[in-house]
């Protein structure tokens, strides 16, 4: 396990009243609603992020609002750490607990309360995935757009903690362009309402600054968010290149001839393989690097958006262009997709990163990050959301040698300074974490960061809420 | 995910296949989704991934199993939705094998389940027993609502509930040819697996089988002596030797078969069954006596769907019966066998409809719905659900477990999908169609062009 | 009247303002001076002195501008490259009776919007980054320039529609759409107000991709394209994108809402004149101070409460619904207890009182009251902003 970030000392004081503790909030939860013994605690010492392991003092399993907002109470009065955590998929550590806090597990409160389709709006408890809610909705031919990769599993809470993107955000927004309301409970176990099935903000935008504040300014329980009527039809198409070059140049002369496909994605070499070995999706294996571009719309519209973009890629000497041909063979092309990062368990560990660069700078960061691995003797592989320039790259390495874990840490904080640098941001969609906390620096300015610091205090005085995550540890106010 | 083993503990080769199984999980979260317990409780410790932990955590430390982890363990249905889900490629069904194993040599239940488990395993698997146990239940089946209330009896009350209250067809193997058989050169020469409580409960379904194979001139032999259950239920209980000496006698009974005239497939209509005979390889591949043999059985193990898309059915004309097909886990999920029986299904004429969330388990899952009624009946019940919405005429599955669970929950008729083709291609009708009438259209027209 | 020419100058007065108590009154343009409460009073202290686009290039579709640029100069570079701001901002001189220019600044600080508001986001989803001042007189930045950036608490939403009582914007950085080259509006005629809502909400239901719809009752028709849509009340459906998708669109969607009532083309003139006037709310651009609302809530229910409040006061309407709105204009009084009073037991939304005669608006207070916790949430949030509360102090009510 490394060990390069640090988290909070737990309060000795919370440790030796844990038996208090945990007794107090098993009055206040059903039985099967509390996990309190070590071996039980152990399966939720990590999320998706599993180079950081904290074993928490207690898991609270909540049923309703109210039994939230007990616990909150019970916590902030007695100064007890809480980490909030959906379906535990978070890929920068954002659910990971630590050793003084009790984890507020929303995955039991999982049920779709409204689906209104005059108001195109979908009521969910937190705990709902973000496939159901399409998948719910799909019948009445309407779909929930942001798509983060682990939508499968991903609640809708931790998206709006995240605020959550994915393959399709490029037309459609990330969650925060699509969130309408949330029921909220704050610190100290006060439940609010911000926003609703209407558009906009009575007052101050606070559901803005909920969405994507990693749990650290209250627990949604409860959130309402916009449902767009599907498009006629969809079609992924798979562009071949021989280069990462040619694809990334592709790209940018696609967005800069003003088309905007519903999602241009991107597979280096290694990407590729992985991904054809698990979904066997067809990708072509000849070719450098391939871009998965959707377009929607009625067969005329399609063909229109197309003819453009093929005409482009063929500026880049695109080596192969191959359009699906069935409904199966599109969920194929996605499934591949969306798997990139599991499937790659299959031939190592890895570490996900996650900035995003303007569109001008994406041969050069690719390029600057195959440098950089390369300089730590380890690989890469990319599978990334080009329109938008979020990129992931996927850095492979041995978890069971402490060295190369090492390496691979130092590799991933080299490649996100580049994506600030040249003028990106460290984090597109998979939030800050405990895994680029330390580098928030590089992208802020220490009144930057103390006024968001502030801002975030204004919510919880006491930092009882998600504490090691986000701002760095020291100079916090 | 980073493991810690001592090279001692890697000496073992069932710990050094676990810990490469646990090597290749990185802890995405995706099982979880599709994870039956964990869609029902939602709880991360009901959760594959929540599993993977706790066998990893015990493994490593080599201690014995403690009653959080055999709870939560025990709760998993083998379903394997998990494996179909998972990215990484994490051999799950192996690793809670594994796990059964130990829990079996280093836990000891409370009295009454080892009573109970005992008692399943030591009459489901013996046809004999089995029928006499059947008589024993009908009469005792007032006792179920007493036997509910009583926790430690919740079993108890399920197996009284799920024992039918009559036998489902008949029929045992006749060595003289089917009435109706192709006469001439045999297309195929195949055994089929008699199994253990599928024999008891429906034999109507190997029935059907013996009839539709020899329709298209296949040639079934006749159960080899000392054939019977594949040993699937003991294994999920952890009881692995008692398993292995189920496929060692079944394997044994084949081999002389294989080795004489030669077989073309083993057929197994009961796909929990099937998902067994396929990893007989796998289950003996450290006995230096069986290893190879195992694997071959393995190799020739089929499913009744796998075999007859082989044999290029005829097309026949619509029908207006629509079928709900229900994709038993085993099938799906163990030997990833999904569009061929719907395909069967299409191509006899049935319009074929898919219920909603089919990745998720009925709660049958061999023993399981007797050793964790509750969890069971609440699959049950979204699983009736979901298949009523389809507005299907009949209800088409692969496996007995499912058949036996789903008929104690709806009033569509439920058949097994060999029976459907059988009646099809010119078969009987299946008993409990009765209702359906004017919409099937007779199953000797359809004979007629074949 | 302070009108700082860079962010350290803006920062200096700030700084000097907060030592002496000193309350500011932050504006752009001061197009929209009179939207909110009254206030107290304060120098006026006006950002149009930083002016000037700081970077654009169009390949990336992301503009950054010093917030006093003149809204005008922005859309005219951006028109030169055949893209546009996709929210569509509302120019709110018509109905305030203001003269003046309209600031980027100005735009985003009131999150100004239009009809597209439900495809394509208010001016806060555009909005990718901010460079502000604050109360303490310290230069700030907040998000970037890429449009998914999730680093940290995004304080670029909560300067949107904080009507400078956070912080004085001195730099925005917005995304950028390409314009559409096709736009076909549909008329269906003579629709009440609950039948235009289903057909509305059948409309969006389509996959054709609805940019715009709007209801236009009998009462405010005739003063929309001068007089030139069809007889009878208006419900209005804007398609946009590739001209031979939008045709293919439009012949679909016109055979489904046949069957509401019989269905027209507007001319491509027409059409753009028609989507601005509703984003203006031409109508009630009537050189009056009667009372105006301007009501956020469930599209569904809009129409319900015209009806409610007609059986109890003079109320003249128009339903903008894919910006979510509805807009109203009082007769007399401007009924804000009844109003909110049936939005809540409505569903919820709120109303802000746009415009209304001096006397009323100092007794009514623009924005809809907040429940308590949110209230005394807003006002921490606003403490840690402005805490010597010197930025248009009582325009936002409490805070």
């Amino acid at each position: 396990m490394s060990e390069a970030i640090r988290f909070l000392a737990p309060r000795q004081d919370v440790l030796s009243r844990r038996a208090a503790i945990v007794a107090d909030l098993a009055d206040l939860l059903p039985i099967e609603c509390l996990v309190q013994d070590a071996r039980g605690l152990a399966p939720f010492e990590t999320d998706a992020f599993v180079s950081y392991r904290r074993v928490p003092l207690a898991v609270a399993l909540p049923e309703t609002t109210a039994q939230v907002a007990a616990v909150l109470k019970y916590c902030h009065r007695f100064n007890v750490p809480v980490v909030p955590r959906g379906a535990g998929t978070s890929l920068s550590g954002g659910a990971i607990p630590q050793e003084d806090a009790v984890v507020l597990c929303l995955s039991k409160m999982a049920r779709i309360l409204e689906l209104d389709y005059a108001n195109r709006t979908a009521t969910l408890q937190a705990g709902v995935t973000n496939l159901r809610i399409s998948e719910a909705a799909a019948i009445d031919g309407f779909f929930y757009a942001p798509d983060p990769s682990s939508q499968l599993a991903c609640t809708i809470g931790g998206n709006i903690g995240m605020n959550s993107g994915g393959a399709h955000c490029l037309k459609y927004g990330v969650t925060t362009n699509n969130l309408l309301g949330v029921k909220m409970v704050l610190v100290d176990g006060t439940v609010i309402e911000l926003g609703g099935k209407h558009l906009d903000a009575a007052g101050y935008d606070l559901l803005g600054l909920v969405c994507g504040s990693e749990g650290q300014l209250g627990v949604v329980t409860e959130a309402t968010v916009r449902l767009i009527a599907k498009p006629e039809g969809a079609r992924p198409v798979l562009f071949g290149f021989d280069t990462c070059e040619q694809a990334g140049a592709c790209v940018t002369d696609i967005i800069a001839s003003g088309i905007i496909p519903v999602a241009i994605e991107f597979m280096d070499k290694p990407a590729i393989e992985i991904c054809e070995a698990f979904a066997k999706a067809g990708y072509p294996l000849d070719v450098g690097a391939l871009l998965i571009v959707e377009v929607e719309g009625s067969e005329a519209e399609m063909d229109a958006v197309l003819d453009s973009i093929v005409e482009i890629a063929g500026r880049h000497a695109v080596k192969t262009v191959r359009q699906c041909q069935s409904p199966t063979e599109a969920a194929l092309i996605w499934k591949g997709r969306k798997s990139a990062f599991g499937a790659t368990g299959r031939i190592a560990d890895y570490i996900c990163m996650d900035g995003t660069v303007p569109l001008g700078k994406l041969s050069h960061v690719l390029n600057r990050t195959a440098e950089i691995v390369e300089s730590y003797g380890l690989r890469v592989a990319n599978v990334f959301h080009a329109g938008d320039g979020n990129m992931h790259p996927l850095i492979l390495f041995n978890a069971n040698d402490p060295e190369d874990a090492a390496r691979a840490e130092a590799a991933g904080n080299d490649i996100l300074k580049l994506c600030v640098d040249v003028g990106g941001c460290l984090t597109g969609e998979h939030g800050v974490g405990i895994e680029k906390r330390d580098l928030m620096r590089h992208q802020y300015s220490a009144i930057d960061l103390a006024q968001q610091m502030a801002v975030r205090a204004a919510f919880d005085e006491k930092w009882l809420l998600n504490p090691s995550k986000v701002f760095p540890l020291d100079g916090r106010t | 995910m980073q493991t810690s083993f001592t090279p001692e503990q890697l000496e073992d080769p069932q710990v050094a296949e676990s810990e490469k199984i646990l090597r290749r999980c990185v802890h995405c979260g995706f099982c979880t989704a599709t994870c039956p317990t964990y869609v029902t409780l939602g709880n991360e410790l009901d959760s594959p991934r929540g599993r993977i932990y706790l066998i990893k955590e015990m493994l490593e430390n080599g201690r014995p199993a403690d009653e959080e982890t055999v709870t939560h363990i025990d709760r998993c249905l083998s379903c394997l939705a998990c494996v179909t889900t998972c990215p990484s490629g994490v051999d799950y069904m192996h690793l809670v094998d594994h796990a059964r194993v130990h829990i079996e040599n280093t836990y000891r239940r409370p009295l009454s389940e080892r009573l109970i488990r005992s008692l399943l395993a030591n009459i489901l698997p013996y046809p004999a027993r089995f029928r006499v146990a059947l008589q024993l239940a009908r009469l005792g089946r007032p006792l179920a609502a007493v036997f509910a209330k009583v926790p430690a009896l919740a079993p108890l009350a399920a197996m009284l509930r799920l024992a039918p209250a009559k036998q489902r067809g008949s029929s045992t193997f006749h060595p003289e040819p089917e009435p109706g058989s192709r006469t001439g050169p045999k297309t195929g020469r195949v055994a089929i697996l008699t199994g253990c409580a599928q024999s008891v409960l429906d034999p109507g379904i190997n029935a059907a089988t013996r009839r539709l194979l020899a329709r298209f001139g296949v040639d079934v032999v006749a159960p080899p002596s000392g054939e019977g259950c594949c040993g699937a239920l003991v294994h999920h209980m952890g009881r692995e030797e008692e398993a292995l000496g189920f496929a060692r006698r079944n394997i044994d009974a084949w081999i002389g078969e294989i080795d004489g005239a030669g077989l073309d497939a083993i057929l197994v209509t009961t796909s929990g069954c099937g998902t067994t005979l396929k990893d007989y390889g796998h289950m003996l591949r450290l006995d230096p006596l069986y290893a190879d043999k195992a694997a071959r059985v393995s190799a020739l193990a089929k499913d009744i769907t796998e075999y007859l898309s082989t044999l290029d059915l005829p097309v026949l004309e619509s029908r207006r019966l629509s079928v709900a097909y229900h994709s038993a886990c085993s099938l799906q999920h163990g030997q990833k066998i999904t569009t061929l029986p719907k395909l069967l299904l299409k191509a006899a004429g049935f319009t074929v409809r898919d219920p909603a969330e089919g990745h998720l388990c009925c709660g049958s899952a061999g023993t399981y719905n007797i050793l964790q009624p509750e969890i069971s009946a609440q699959l049950k019940a979204r699983k009736v659900a979901n298949i009523e919405a389809t507005r299907a005429d009949v209800i088409a599955a692969g496996n007995l477990g499912c058949i036996t669970q789903i008929a104690t929950g709806t009033k569509i008729p439920i058949l097994h999908t060999v029976e459907l083709l059988d009646w099809a291609y010119g078969g009987p009708k299946p008993a409990g169609l009765d209702s359906l009438r004017g919409k099937d259209k007779a199953g000797p027209v359809a004979a007629a062009k074949i | 009247m302070l009108i700082p020419t860079s962010e350290t100058d803006a920062a200096y007065i700030i700084r000097n303002a907060a030592a002496e108590g000193k309350a500011l009154a932050l504006c752009g343009g001061a197009t929209r001076a009179g939207f909110g409460n009254f206030g107290q009073p304060a120098e006026i202290f006006s950002a149009r002195g930083l002016r000037g686009i700081l970077d654009y290039d169009p390949a990336e579709m992301v503009m950054t501008a010093r917030a006093g640029t003149p809204l005008a100069e922005i859309e005219a570079a951006l028109s030169g490259n055949r893209q546009m701001l996709a929210f569509e901002p509302m120019d709110h001189r018509g109905i305030m009776g203001t003269s003046g220019e309209p600031t980027i600044g100005g735009v985003f600080a009131a999150n100004v919007s239009g009809p597209r508001r439900f495809v394509a986001g208010a001016a806060r989803d555009s909005l990718l980054g901010v460079r502000f001042v604050n109360g303490k007189g310290e230069a700030v930045k907040a998000g970037g320039r890429v449009m998914k950036n999730v680093t940290g608490l995004d304080l670029v939403k909560l300067l949107a529609g904080s009507f400078g009582t956070l912080g004085f914007l001195t730099e925005v950085t917005f995304r950028l759409l390409p314009q559409p080259p096709a736009v076909e509006t549909l008329v269906v005629s003579g629709l009440d107000d609950a039948a235009a809502a289903q057909a509305m909400a059948a409309a969006m239901a389509l996959p054709v991709e609805v940019s715009g719809a709007a209801h236009l009752p009998l009462t405010v028709r005739h003063r929309f394209v001068n007089g030139g849509l069809p007889e009878g009340a208006a419900t209005v459906l804007r398609l946009e994108g590739l001209s031979a998708s939008v045709e293919v669109r439009a012949q679909k969607l016109a055979a489904v809402m046949a069957a509401f009532g019989p269905v027209e083309r507007l001319v491509p003139e027409q059409s753009l004149l028609l989507w601005r006037q509703i984003r203006d709310v031409a109508p009630y651009a009537d050189g009056t101070t009667r009372p105006l609302w301007r009501v956020s809530m469930a599209p569904s229910a809009g129409h319900q409460l015209v009806a409610a409040l007609r059986l109890e006061a003079g109320v003249d309407a128009f339903y903008d619904w894919q910006g979510g709105l509805v807009w109203m204009r009082m007769e007399a009084d401007a009924e804000a207890d009844l109003l909110r009073r049936y939005i809540l037991a409505l569903g919820g939304g709120h109303a802000t009182l746009v415009r209304a005669p001096d006397a009323m608006r100092s007794t009514i207070g623009a924005f809809q009251p907040q429940p308590e916790a949110v209230a005394a949430l807003s006002a921490r949030v606003r403490q840690t902003m402005d805490p010597a509360g010197i930025f248009n102090p009582g325009r936002m009510g409490v805070i």
